[in-house]
């Protein structure tokens, strides 16, 4: 088999085992083939983790994949890895450019604003990073939410930014999952991820300095996580408690069928007017 | 095989949504190799047997169980016949006649009353079993299962109840399980499980009539309630302001604003 289609089967295997133990499950697949380990970490969004920032009043922060470098993350307010790297592993640990940290450092503040309007509480953190080294203005990053206390509810929010530019035009494209656990003490469990992928053209002003820039960037990047985000909720909101909802009674449906009985004894009535 | 093996397709087969084993087993087979085959069947009739998973016998489907199992034959008391089973395509095969276990009079009578019970309440494809517990005379096991499976519409929907009941100690006893898995763009599964133990039971399907019909109400406003409480809480539909956010440099002027609100001085 090639490794391409085990990494098909084990990505649709994900999508139908028990959301609720993706890493379980994750760790089991990379068991039976090991070869699928870096493609399964680097593709399978799973709930965040969360740091703390010592060199920032331990202000919590955001970790997945993108902020990783070897067991240590980059907090977005020190720039600094936790726990802290050797001199000698430092050199190789990726950081964005003067530049791009000036943009991540106003993405956060933005975005942790947002998170604080709409999730009133949870950590937010924005990661940065460069494309391609001869198109300096092309970048892409990772936007995270994440609210909830893990064992009732839990939201996390993984949007996965590329901004390609071409004079005054930028492109992005998004692709953006949200975990969503939800548990009636031990009743019932809602449990699962949703993504949708997104494209859109916007633009930044030719003119202006650095800063003009930055706030246009983040101002286009920032519009378009709060439209995506209000759909998904929606989104989320029907399947979650709609949809199942409406599967479960198609297994069964003690109220519909007093209801078709109440339609059956409707029926006789009808016929024995028009009978009369 | 090593055991760390088998211990691994066994967790994945046990995880697997009711109506998804073939597709399952398909990944599995992609995933592992032919050779693993054996091993996934094998995990794939013991999910079949603890999941009391309906099999299709000459067009009428039994459901699969510790109760009426013996060696690697399955039996049929209602039917009077045994049979062995293609656990993937969840057939019955060489079907022969079986006087080894037979429902006694009150037993047909709860499998009659079962039958009306499920054809009234359950809208999926239903099955149902009444069968003697081996070794205990008192004791019944009755069993629905009821499955809407659309895999065109990335979904798929099962109801289980298992119960057994005691005719000398008017005890029922046993548990419902509910689930739910839809697919599209994603992963969301759904899952509710209730414990039964009635103790005063004259008849029990009249009890188990009860006990899931107010299980099925108590669902519909936990749905309600989850939405409402939970969810809400997780995150607003627009800010407190009802409109969408001013991005741009202005943005900090949000902060200034709950702090002066707050009677914070102005961050520097």
């Amino acid at each position: 088999m090639s490794s391409e289609q085990s990494f098909d089967a084990a990505l649709d295997l994900l999508r139908r085992l028990d959301p609720n133990r993706l890493e379980e499950h994750l760790q089991n697949l990379i068991q039976l083939e090991p070869s699928l380990a870096e493609d399964l970490l680097s593709s399978v969004d799973t709930p965040l983790q969360v740091k703390k920032d010592p060199k920032s009043s331990h202000r919590e922060y955001l970790c997945c994949d993108y902020n990783r470098d070897i067991d240590s993350h980059r907090s977005p307010w020190s720039n600094v890895y936790f726990p802290e790297l050797s001199a000698e592993d430092l050199k190789e640990s990726p950081f964005p450019s003067e530049s791009l940290r000036e943009l991540e450092v106003l993405a956060n503040d933005s975005f942790d604003i947002y998170r604080d309007l709409y999730y009133e509480g949870g950590i937010s953190s924005v990661y940065l990073w460069e494309l391609d080294e001869e198109n300096p203005q092309d970048y892409a990053g990772v936007v995270l939410f994440k609210k909830g206390d893990q064992s009732l509810s839990n939201w996390d929010s993984i949007h996965v930014v590329e901004a390609t530019h071409s004079g005054q035009d930028v492109t992005y494209r998004l692709t953006s999952t949200i975990i969503l656990y939800l548990d009636k003490a031990k009743q019932m469990t809602l449990s699962g991820n949703l993504t949708r992928q997104t494209e859109k053209k916007a633009t930044i002003p030719a003119e202006g300095n650095a800063e003009h820039r930055h706030v246009a960037e983040v101002t286009n990047l920032g519009t378009l996580v709060e439209d995506v985000e209000i759909q998904m909720r929606t989104m989320l909101e029907s399947v979650y408690f709609e949809k199942t909802r409406d599967i479960f009674h198609e297994t069964k449906n003690s109220v519909v069928s007093v209801e078709g009985q109440n339609k059956e004894a409707h029926q006789e009535i009808i016929k024995g007017i028009q009978g009369m | 095989m090593s055991s760390a093996f088998e211990s691994i397709i066994s967790q994945i087969v046990s995880d697997t949504p009711s109506g998804e084993v073939k597709e399952v087993y398909q990944d599995l087979i992609t995933i592992a190799g032919e050779n693993s085959k054996d091993v996934i069947i094998e995990a794939i009739e013991q999910y079949n047997v603890k999941n009391t998973i309906p099999v299709d016998v000459n067009g009428k489907n039994v459901i699969l169980s510790p109760y009426n199992k013996e060696g690697s034959k399955f039996f049929d008391p209602a039917q009077a016949i045994e049979f062995s089973v293609d656990h993937l395509n969840r057939k019955g095969l060489d079907v022969a006649p079986f006087q080894g276990s037979k429902l006694n009079e009150t037993q047909q009578e709860y499998l009659k009353e079962l039958n009306k019970y499920v054809e009234k309440d359950f809208t999926g494809q239903v099955s149902v079993a009444v069968y003697p517990v081996p070794q205990e005379e008192s004791k019944t096991a009755i069993i629905i299962v009821s499955t809407k499976y659309n895999p065109g519409n990335f979904w798929n929907g099962a109801w289980k109840s298992e119960y057994v009941y005691d005719s000398h100690l008017k005890q029922l006893k046993g548990f419902i399980d509910v689930q739910v898995h839809y697919y599209e763009d994603g992963n969301v599964g759904f899952k509710s499980k209730k414990d039964v133990e009635i103790t005063d039971s004259e008849s029990p399907i009249k009890s188990i009539q009860q006990v899931e019909t107010s299980f099925e109400n108590d669902l519909d406003v936990s749905f309600t309630e989850l939405n409402e409480k939970q969810f809400k809480q997780l995150r607003r539909r627009l800010p407190i302001t009802r409109s969408r956010v001013n991005w741009g440099k202005a943005i900090g002027n949000y902060r200034l604003g709950r702090d002066a609100a707050q009677g914070k001085p102005p961050q520097a």
